[in-house]
């Protein structure tokens, strides 16, 4: 059933009773005009009775006209008993002898009522389309209203208010999911229907209660509810109203979509400011430590100075601490950056023995004096990976093995082919890595119970695992107790590796 | 007699103090800048054989000072910087350092490097014939270390006229980069590419007619470089 077309959104009682009384005196009117006419046809230039019906007919029609279908029904009616009583023999009674006259007075009765009607719905026709004429204007002006919205201001508020203003709305209320909040507007503000409210957005249900003219419509999103709105003293066509709810709902995703660039700005601006910081502390920290080393590995190394045991001995200590702080800035440094997540992979092309090689080289003043065995299996197809990072794995894994196994045991580092893969392995003779250990020696700070293990930071594997993580692969671990441990991982392989 | 003079620029004091008590003992004469333009100033009034030029300062930046020290000279430069990135040892070398390294360095290190940046390689490139190259447009001065291309004169410093030179010893073929590495930086080096390629690009930029498309410095992809004479 469409909404009434009473259309000026008069709902109060006083409204009614104006409505009532404007009836009431279009109705004399009427009466007036039928009797104008009587008077006329019967005393002051007598007519015949064709003359006197075709008289009345033209009144009616033009009251049905001017006026609705009520006042033209209760004229055609009026009418008809007048032009019985003064116009048909026996003229001064209702009664009509002539059986004719029965045809003629029903035809005029016939005719005056289809007039009334036909002319009464073109008026209605007309006052739709003046209707939905208002109703585009306002959708309009609400969406004109809705662009030219400020979109740092909660944007729930404002649309709101400005629904409300646009359609003259007594209340208005939504509900926002995203946001899981209710914004009022109006001169009531709907108090009493948040669970409504809440209850249509969840279920995706319309409501509509004709006595209070209230009406609780979903928003979708395609088929998804994001949100409700509760309108009162409503007037609107169904499809105005489903335009109206179409806009809230771009509405509200745009807003959405706006916030979510606005986080994406902040969380790229913390990103920038913490890189910032970050270069900031490791500029700081190495600074002093730079003259330390300066220092200590002058006086160990020049074979003009030659040291006393002692001498040796306290500043090698002061050295190697450097090293272990400047390892710790480095790594805890390199800890926070991963961390932060979204660190870019640099991918390059390289051959697997490349990055060993590269990764010996900076290990190269800790692996002499110690056995290493290198194997790197031959015709190993090209990788694509960050470069760096990997050394820096390779690398970390090389330290590990270091300073887990006795320093007469070797160290064997290869790049292998399995199903497919390139692996990298680093494997040491050392102690083993008891089961119940395994899983943990890649949580952050986990330094294992031994003496040996405190020269590690506990920050080194789980940076390497992060950064083989980003690959795509997980570093494995298979260790005996009393034979060794083998760290290892795969690669993955460059798109052009087919070629040569 | 002094094994060179070197300009340390930092802005930290104890490194300026650790490195002058440092090189001195070794027979260095030092100076040293606590900024950029400090480090410029000196360098108009003074001459030096190298430059011990810190990447993190206040004011210039080390980057910014080693660019305005190479458009006017062709001191060696080693620039000191606190990252290990890739990143920030290619913008060294791009700016115009010949060598870079990471802050704590151990003396011997950085001895090393001071030695491998001031070494010369004796290598005149008798067996190169530069006529062909004056036919194609472009001169080049080996006593003057100068390069014109299309009326454009650039002088090389060092280490490009070193590396340039044996190349050009060896025309048409093609050499590995670690053996460029090694002849030209010494034998502790060798797995450095990022030197060859940075140094070959600045080479381009000085002698190629048209740097994008190189025609002398050849890329062998994989393999090395080669200087390219004979179409």
């Amino acid at each position: 059933m469409m909404a009434s077309s009473a259309g000026s959104g008069t709902y109060s009682v006083s409204g009614i009773f104006v409505q009532s009384l404007r009836l009431a005196g279009r109705i004399v009117a009427a009466l007036g005009v039928i009797g104008v006419v009587t008077f006329f046809s019967f005393h002051l230039l007598p007519v015949n009775e064709i003359t006197a019906g075709f008289l009345y007919l033209v009144a009616i029609l033009l009251i049905a006209t001017a006026g609705g279908l009520v006042e033209s029904s209760i004229a055609s009616i009026v009418a008809m008993l007048c032009f019985n009583y003064f116009f048909l023999p026996p003229v001064g009674t209702l009664t009509i002898s002539d059986p004719r006259n029965w045809v003629a007075l029903f035809a005029f009765l016939a005719t005056s009522l289809t007039a009334s009607q036909l002319s009464a719905r073109a008026k209605r026709r007309t006052r739709e389309a003046i209707d939905r004429q208002n109703e585009i204007e306002k959708l309009y002006s609400l969406s004109r209203a809705l662009l030219l919205a400020d979109a740092t201001h909660p944007r729930g508020k404002q649309i709101v208010e400005q629904i409300a203003q646009a359609f003259e709305f007594p209340a208005v209320a939504l509900y926002d999911r995203a946001a899981d909040e209710i914004y009022r507007a109006g001169f009531d503000g709907l108090p009493d229907m948040d669970a409504a409210l809440r209850e249509a957005a969840v279920r995706s249900q319309f409501s509509r209660d004709e006595k209070s003219r209230l009406i609780i419509t979903p928003i979708r999103l395609g088929r998804q509810p994001i949100a409700s709105l509760a309108l009162r003293g409503t007037s609107l066509s169904d499809p105005a109203l489903q335009s109206l709810v179409n806009l809230v709902a771009i509405w509200l995703e745009r807003a959405l979509s706006e916030e979510a660039v606005n986080r994406a700005t902040v969380v790229r601006r913390s990103e920038e400011l913490k890189s910032t910081l970050l270069d900031a502390i490791a500029h700081e920290f190495k600074t002093p430590l730079t003259s330390i080393k300066a220092v200590t590995t002058d006086l160990l190394s020049d074979p003009a100075i030659p040291l006393e045991t002692r001498q040796r001995e306290l500043i090698s200590i002061a050295d190697e601490g450097a090293d272990r702080l400047s390892t710790l800035v480095t790594q805890a440094i390199q800890l926070a950056r991963i961390e932060g997540g979204k660190f870019q992979l640099n991918r390059g092309i390289h051959f697997p023995s490349s990055l060993i090689s590269a990764a010996l080289r900076q290990m190269k003043s800790l692996t002499d004096g110690r056995e290493i065995k290198v194997c790197i299996a031959e015709g190993l197809p090209l990788v694509s990976v960050d470069a760096e990072l990997v050394q820096m794995v390779i690398a970390q894994l090389i330290d590990n093995a270091l300073k887990y196994s006795p320093p007469s045991a070797p160290i064997s580092i290869g790049a292998r082919l399995t199903e497919g893969n390139v692996v990298i392995y680093v494997m040491d003779r050392g102690a083993g890595i008891p089961q119940e250990e395994q899983s943990r020696i890649f949580d952050k700070f986990y330094r294992g119970t031994k003496e040996q293990n405190l020269k590690s930071t506990g920050m080194g594997l789980a940076i390497a695992r992060e950064i083989v993580r980003a690959h795509g692969d997980e570093i494995q671990v298979s260790s005996k107790p009393d034979e060794g441990s083998e760290f290892s991982f795969s690669l993955p392989l460059s798109p052009r590796s087919g070629d040569e | 007699m002094s094994a060179g003079r070197i300009l340390v620029v930092d802005d930290d004091p104890q490194i300026r103090r650790a490195m002058r008590v440092t090189l001195t003992a070794r027979g260095y004469e030092v100076a040293d800048a606590r900024t950029g333009e400090e480090a410029l100033d000196e360098l108009r009034s003074g001459i030096y054989d190298l430059v011990l030029l810190d990447m993190n300062m206040p004011g210039l930046g080390g980057l910014e000072t080693c660019r305005l020290i190479r458009s006017g000279s062709e001191t060696a430069i080693i620039m000191l910087t606190v990252s290990n990135s890739e990143k920030d040892k290619v913008d060294a070398l791009d700016a115009g350092a010949d060598d870079y390294i990471t802050k704590p360095f151990s003396t011997p290190e950085l001895l090393a490097r001071i030695r491998a940046t001031l070494r010369r390689v004796p290598q005149p490139p008798d067996h190169a014939d530069l006529r062909q190259l004056g036919q194609r447009g472009v001169e080049i001065d080996l006593a003057s270390r100068r390069a014109t291309v299309n009326g454009r004169t650039s002088r090389l410093t060092a280490k490009e006229f070193d590396l340039l030179s044996y190349l050009l010893a060896r025309p048409n073929k093609t050499i590995s980069h670690r053996e460029l590495l090694q002849a030209v930086w010494g034998p502790d080096y060798g797995d450095e590419l990022e030197y060859v390629r940075v140094f070959i690009n600045r080479l381009r930029k000085k002698i190629e007619p048209d740097p994008s498309n190189p025609q002398f410095l050849v890329t062998d992809a994989w393999a090395g470089y080669r200087f390219q004479l004979s179409p």
